[in-house]
């Protein structure tokens, strides 16, 4: 064989074999656990609710757990699912970890199996009746394959507008209850250098949210029958609800430029900054009328206005049908561990911690964040102090009893990855003009089958 | 004869002495590509430890993938539109900069700055920018012109944005590269040309514009390679919405593997962006070598 031959062959060989090298590389190796129930090093990555709250949450958990050192690793809601798979297919520097239910980010169909079976450590928190001291959701949501794979630490709702009180009491505006009373409202803001509504519409989740409550005007449930396969997308209600959605953008609720800006955060700027009097926001936003919360986000939104009374109202009336008040939510986020941690006895403390006893939630309840587990566990009121409680106590205590009562209606449970995405082109189409209502419920039936 | 034996054998002794780099350099790139193509041909979510197999489907997937071809033509469009436009501002700036002007290096300091600006950090400055909340339409409004900056929000004109940042940005590149290319013209040509007769504008078309042409190629076929590989910037600036119409193939191959967890999916047009990319780049290669004959 001559030289050049030799050199190409061994070249090839010498590849081949780094390629194979390099896929062994790959493969898992099974890591020793070296925590135990009371020490250990927890890294805790997440979404949500963010700095300082997280960091509040790990102080009360090391009042009885000091030798449990939890750090919080933080992402923002978009970048996490790129940022977690890669960490979790590693194996390394990932001991606990937000899910989600549904489609959303973190979604515990996608991360639950690296996740270990959580059954017997809440067994032993809480005993053998376990499910019946937890929210329903946290347990069917987080169940997969028979092992419950995440601990729910509390829920959120949507469907509900959030609205700067001083902004309408100023300027003597009806807060709105139906579609001409809302479009009213708008232009008088308007005529006074404010937008009336903001949403931002360039980010598709929260366009489900409002688009979900406009369904659930329309005809109550059709939108999670939908999503359950039990009527069609291409019903009428559904159609009538585009109809409607596309309205907003025409009748000039919507802010001019919605479909360029993101919710978070440039709508919640907008709003923190009362430069906008009205956002489609759900519980999550609770925790905005907590003084220190709310100055911390209107300083993320470079303003230097003083804390307002912001609160809660229904979505307006805007089908004309009578139906309101309706209220759709899951589990905000879960504690998972990973079945490769080198810390999984710790950060399970800490997940079943955070998930299920009566100090973690307290916690969580107080936050406002969400609304807790543990069905033991409710806000504090006496603890609790809100920027105008004389206005702000009353509605936000209605509005949260409403919220827990609200019944079968998931928010993102019930919508898997395909049919999200879907759902955002839809609507983000509709309101743009290129789809009509009645092409995108085609377009939203089609999906839903062939996901199927 | 003697002397392609002579070449070829120095070039045997010399491989042993880059072959440790070469090897874990090919190794890298060759294993991650038979690794995507491999991806390609599975339904797998990047996690699960079920992978399931389905041959070609992600490929016939993609061709009845209306989104996929939008991003092909937008893909098209804005390498089209960039190309021409930030090389045509580019040759322009460097022959300005060849004649005698004054603070000469400060303009080729201003001119260069964007290149190296990352689009992470001007990102927001242009969505802010281009937002009815910004400061194109406080101008705008102060001027009484009755202008709504919508433009990010509309299907029609969000493509148009991306591309004008694009061309804020790289012009400096296009610059830069003419500007050296035209440092290796010799002088007594374009001496010559004005012997002979041939005005500024004349010598810049016949003499300067064809002894850029290597450099010309050189931008092409980084242009296509970069426009096959956007990301960062529709990301950033839109997501590649409203609805798709700022999709790259880049941002849908991101959203396909990891919002969407459909990574053989995302594979699969993983491998049809490369196999572009090298289609491009030999049609440019071949069309060069037949302008050259």
């Amino acid at each position: 064989m001559k030289k050049s031959k030799v050199v190409v062959v061994s070249l090839v060989a010498l590849m081949l074999a780094m390629t194979s090298a390099l896929t062994g590389c790959g493969s898992s190796k099974k890591t020793e656990d070296t925590s135990s129930e009371t020490k250990g090093e927890v890294m805790w990555w997440g979404w949500t609710p963010g700095s300082p709250t997280n960091e509040k949450y790990i102080a009360e958990f090391n009042k009885e757990y000091p030798d449990i050192k939890v750090t919080w690793k933080q992402t923002s809601i978009d970048a996490y699912d790129a940022a977690l798979k890669p960490a979790l297919a590693n194996g390394k520097g990932v001991d606990a970890f937000e899910v989600s239910a549904g489609s959303g980010n973190g979604g515990i169909q996608v991360f639950g199996g690296q996740a270990i079976d959580l059954t017997d450590a809440v067994k032993k928190a809480l005993g053998e009746d376990y499910k019946d001291k937890l929210n329903e959701a946290s347990i069917t949501t987080m169940t997969v394959n028979g092992q419950l794979k995440a601990l729910g630490v509390g829920t959120v709702y949507s469907g509900n507008l959030w609205i700067n009180k001083d902004l309408f009491d100023k300027y003597n505006v009806k807060i709105p209850t139906n579609l001409a009373e809302w479009k009213a409202a708008c232009e008088i803001f308007e005529k006074n250098g404010i937008y009336g509504f903001v949403q931002g519409a360039g980010q598709g989740a929260f366009n489900i949210d409002t688009f979900h409550a406009i369904a659930d005007n329309v005809s109550p449930g059709n939108f999670t029958k939908a999503t359950r396969g039990e009527i069609q997308w291409s019903d009428d209600s559904i159609v009538k609800a585009l109809e409607l959605w596309k309205g907003l953008f025409d009748d000039g609720i919507m802010q001019k430029g919605a479909l360029g800006l993101q919710q978070y955060p440039e709508a919640n700027n907008l709003f923190m900054s009362q430069k906008a009097a009205m956002v489609m926001m759900g519980s999550w936003y609770t925790s905005n009328a907590l003084p220190d919360a709310m100055k911390s986000a209107i300083e993320s939104a470079a303003s230097k206005e003083e804390p307002f009374t912001m609160i809660p109202i229904q979505f307006p009336d805007i089908a004309g049908t009578g139906n309101t008040g309706s209220m759709f939510g899951d589990l905000d986020y879960s504690t998972a561990v990973s079945a490769t941690s080198s810390n999984m006895k710790a950060a399970t403390t800490f997940a079943v911690w955070l998930g299920t006893s009566q100090s973690g939630q307290q916690i969580i309840a107080d936050s406002l964040n969400v609304v807790p587990s543990l069905k033991t566990a409710t806000p504090d009121w006496d603890n609790v102090k809100l920027v105008n409680p004389e206005q702000q106590n009353e509605p936000i205590k209605k509005y949260l009893e409403n919220a827990m009562n609200s019944g079968d209606n998931p928010r993102f449970g019930g919508i898997n990855a395909d049919m999200n995405q879907a759902l955002m082109d839809v609507l983000a189409g509709v309101a743009g003009g290129t789809i009509t209502p009645s092409n995108g419920a085609a377009q939203l039936a089609k999906t839903q089958a062939d996901s199927e | 004869m003697k002397n392609n034996y002579t070449s070829r054998s120095t070039a045997m002794n010399g491989l042993p002495w880059i072959l440790p780099a070469f090897i874990f350099v090919a190794g890298l790139i060759y294993y991650s590509i038979f690794y995507t193509f491999k991806l390609s041909t599975l339904d797998w979510n990047g996690l699960d430890p079920i992978q399931t197999t389905v041959g070609m489907n992600n490929y016939d997937k993609a061709i009845s993938d209306w989104i996929f071809w939008k991003a092909i033509k937008n893909t098209v469009v804005f390498f089209l539109v960039t190309f021409f436009i930030q090389n045509f501002l580019g040759f322009i700036f460097a022959a300005i900069l060849h004649s005698d002007v004054k603070l000469a290096t400060l303009h080729k300091c201003l001119i260069f700055i964007p290149t190296i600006l990352a689009p992470a950090t001007m990102a927001p400055v242009f969505r802010l920018l281009f937002s009815p909340q910004g400061m194109l339409q406080d101008l705008f409004d102060t001027l009484h012109l009755g202008i709504t900056v919508d433009w990010l929000a509309s299907p029609d004109s969000a493509l148009l944005i991306l591309m004008i940042v694009t061309v804020w940005q790289f012009t400096g590149m296009s610059f830069i590269l003419y500007y050296a290319a035209m440092s290796q013209i010799d002088k007594e040509m374009l001496e010559a040309s004005h012997l002979d007769g041939a005005g500024k504008f004349r010598a810049l078309l016949s003499i300067v514009l064809p002894n850029c042409k290597s450099t010309t190629v050189s931008l092409a076929m980084l242009g296509i390679i970069g426009a096959l590989k956007t990301f960062d910037v529709p990301y950033l600036i839109t997501t590649g919405g409203p609805n798709h119409a700022t999709e790259f193939l880049g941002t849908y191959i991101f959203k396909q593997g990891i919002r969407q967890s459909h990574l053989g999916y995302a594979a699969a047009i993983s491998v049809m962006l490369l196999l572009l990319a090298i289609c491009g780049a030999i049609l440019i290669n071949r069309a060069n070598k037949g302008g050259e004959k």
